[in-house]
């Protein structure tokens, strides 16, 4: 659902939950980045810093320079000046990923659940095969980065037959870095060892997180994803994966970043 | 200066500041310690800089450490003044028990030995001047997940170095300073931690968030400065409509993602209520149901596994009276001089 006006969401005492709707869709997470950009072109004084996501733009705000009141109603007024966004600038990323790799199939075994790529070929009705196919053949639009540093929420941009997934009822102790995951349609990723639900996909040899920004890729942080990015996922075999680990383990692999434009389709503004 | 040498790191013991707020957005948790008042006040004890409030201050102030239920042990290696707070790990210095809640002289080869804590699960060391260690992200705060701050991003270890910065007080004028015993605080369950409900107390059944704000929850043993687990009945939803089962996932408490504040409790499954604490994630899919308040959140990091802990609604309002009052205790009106 996408609601009229943003909701104000109570987030304790240091925090406002501005919510534009309680769905996943692109035109909620297109509402939140031009939030987003407006806040930073006129910054409301007092607002420390902002955390966009899906469909929710997370406010931090010290409260005794604004009241919640007051920052309420700049919020407000800043929604209403907010015209259609019609282009926001957004990377594209190419990121390798062996698919049903076999730290994944352990990692799943070790808190009793089966292997996940033919678990979602099960409940998508597909073979393992499709599952990738499917996985890779569309662009994903980064919605969201948290969790762990550099993790990511990214939704299929293209209009190919979506992957649905339930996540772990109770979720893993741990999870290997560098695994690439999905729940719901969201894809998503765990750059470094952590608990987590979401269902395992493959892994990646190639660092979105690295502290020593090693690489010029993170010369600006060390943390690679952006809300906003997009990313092509590359299936690839196990002896690739082991050659470009070598690269970016000895600092020189070529990460595959296009700086650009994205214009919004006209039906999902 | 070299100022200590670690003998013994204990269980789990990093250096930790006022904490790394401004990269929520790219998933970095702001760290800094699991109870604000008590390393604050050890900073004040030592003349240090307590740094500005959690989160919104503009500096994280000086680093301590944070010591997780037993067994630093320290070899000083100069003359200094120290104190310790938090927890009661019945510390000693060359084997004689010392005083908590109070600045005390050591001397070079003196022994700094922390045992083990029956009540409260943090204690910290302020030490005068401030442990030196590169600041990442303009903190000096550990997050051994994300592998920054501290030394190396890891917990300390045996042969490790504390380094510190020029004290910015006179040593006679340090020692023997202490808290006025008033504002000593009592680690004792059940903890009464306060809560504003909210983002998404609306989608669980109105009994159970009754439930959740009557019950004598026990704090799980899988419990760290990420997330604090919280055993007792399971909470239930409301049905929810069809497009969020597909979207956000087959669970009912699976929302689609978004900011979970640092204290902010999600509830995956209906099953054990987990309060995110300072090196939490910045985004969840599972249904909050509240957030704990700022001035609470170091009786989080003070329970220990096994002990009740109660829930309390409050209003926004009532939630920033209780911080302005917990800001206004971690100052120098609140020691008594030597």
């Amino acid at each position: 659902m996408r609601y009229d006006h943003a909701v104000f969401k109570p987030l304790g005492d240091l925090y406002l939950g501005v919510e534009f709707g309680d769905e996943l869709a692109l035109r909620l997470n297109f509402r939140v980045i031009a939030l987003n950009t407006a806040l930073s072109a006129n910054p409301i004084s007092g607002v420390a810093e902002t955390i966009p996501t899906n469909r929710s733009l997370g406010i931090v705000y010290d409260p005794f320079t604004i009241s919640r009141g007051r920052l309420e109603a700049r919020l407000r007024e800043i929604e209403e000046q907010m015209g259609e966004v019609e282009e926001v600038p957004s990377r594209h990323v190419t990121i390798p990923i062996w698919y049903n790799d076999p730290w994944s199939d352990e990692c799943a075994k070790a808190h009793g659940a089966p292997n996940n790529l033919k678990f979602l070929a099960e409940i998508n009705k597909m073979t393992v095969e499709e599952v990738v196919k499917t996985h890779s053949g569309t662009d994903w639009w980064v919605s969201a980065v948290g969790f762990t540093p550099a993790c990511y929420q990214a939704m299929p941009l293209g209009s190919t037959r979506a992957l649905t997934a339930p996540k772990y009822q109770r979720p893993r102790k741990w999870t290997p870095e560098r695994i690439l995951c999905i729940a719901g349609q969201l894809t998503s990723f765990y750059p470094v060892r952590s608990p987590g639900g979401y269902q395992l996909l493959g892994r990646t040899p190639i660092d979105l997180y690295d502290p020593l920004q090693r690489n010029p890729a993170f010369n600006d942080g060390p943390v690679l994803p952006r809300v906003g990015d997009r990313h092509t996922y590359v299936p690839i075999e196990e002896a690739t994966y082991w050659e470009i680990r070598r690269q970016v383990e000895a600092g020189t692999y070529a990460y595959q970043i296009r700086e650009e434009m994205f214009r919004i389709p006209p039906d999902r503004r | 200066m070299d100022t200590f040498e670690v003998l013994d790191g204990g269980l789990h013991s990093t250096i930790q500041d006022g904490g790394r707020p401004g990269y929520l957005a790219t998933g970095m948790p702001p760290s800094g310690p699991a109870d604000r008042f008590a390393l604050g006040i050890a900073n004040v004890l030592v003349g240090n800089d307590p740094g500005e409030r959690y989160l919104v201050g503009r500096r994280p102030g000086d680093a301590g450490l944070e010591v997780l239920l037993f067994g630093l042990k320290l070899e000083a290696l100069i003359e200094t003044v120290v104190a310790v707070t938090g927890a009661d790990m019945a510390p000693t210095l060359n084997g004689a028990p010392v005083p908590m809640w109070q600045a005390m002289r050591v001397r070079a080869g003196d022994v700094l030995a922390l045992g083990r804590t029956m009540r409260g699960a943090r204690t910290y060391l302020g030490i005068a001047g401030g442990i030196d260690v590169p600041l990442f992200g303009g903190s000096r705060a550990t997050n051994v997940r994300a592998f920054v701050g501290g030394i190396e991003g890891r917990p300390l270890k045996e042969g490790d170095v504390l380094r510190t910065f020029p004290r910015r007080r006179p040593l006679d004028e340090l020692e023997g300073r202490r808290l006025r015993p008033a504002l000593i605080p009592v680690y004792r369950p059940p903890w009464r931690v306060r809560v504003v409900l909210g983002p998404q107390d609306d989608l669980f059944l109105e009994e159970s968030v009754t439930t959740f704000l009557t019950f004598d929850w026990k704090l799980s043993p899988t419990s760290d400065r990420m997330g604090y687990r919280y055993v007792g009945p399971k909470l239930e939803f409301k049905p929810r409509p069809a497009y969020l089962v597909d979207q956000a996932g087959a669970d009912p408490s699976n929302i689609v993602d978004d900011t979970i504040p640092v204290g902010g409790i999600q509830v995956p499954g209906g099953v054990e209520p987990i309060v995110l604490h300072v090196d939490g994630p910045s985004l969840g899919g599972y249904a909050k149901i509240a957030t704990v308040i700022s001035a609470d959140l170091g009786k989080v990091g003070q329970s220990r596994p096994g002990e009740t802990t109660n829930f309390m609604a409050v209003s926004t309002d009532e939630a920033v009276a209780a911080l302005k009052e917990l800001e206004a205790s971690i100052a120098e009106a609140s020691i008594l001089g030597n």
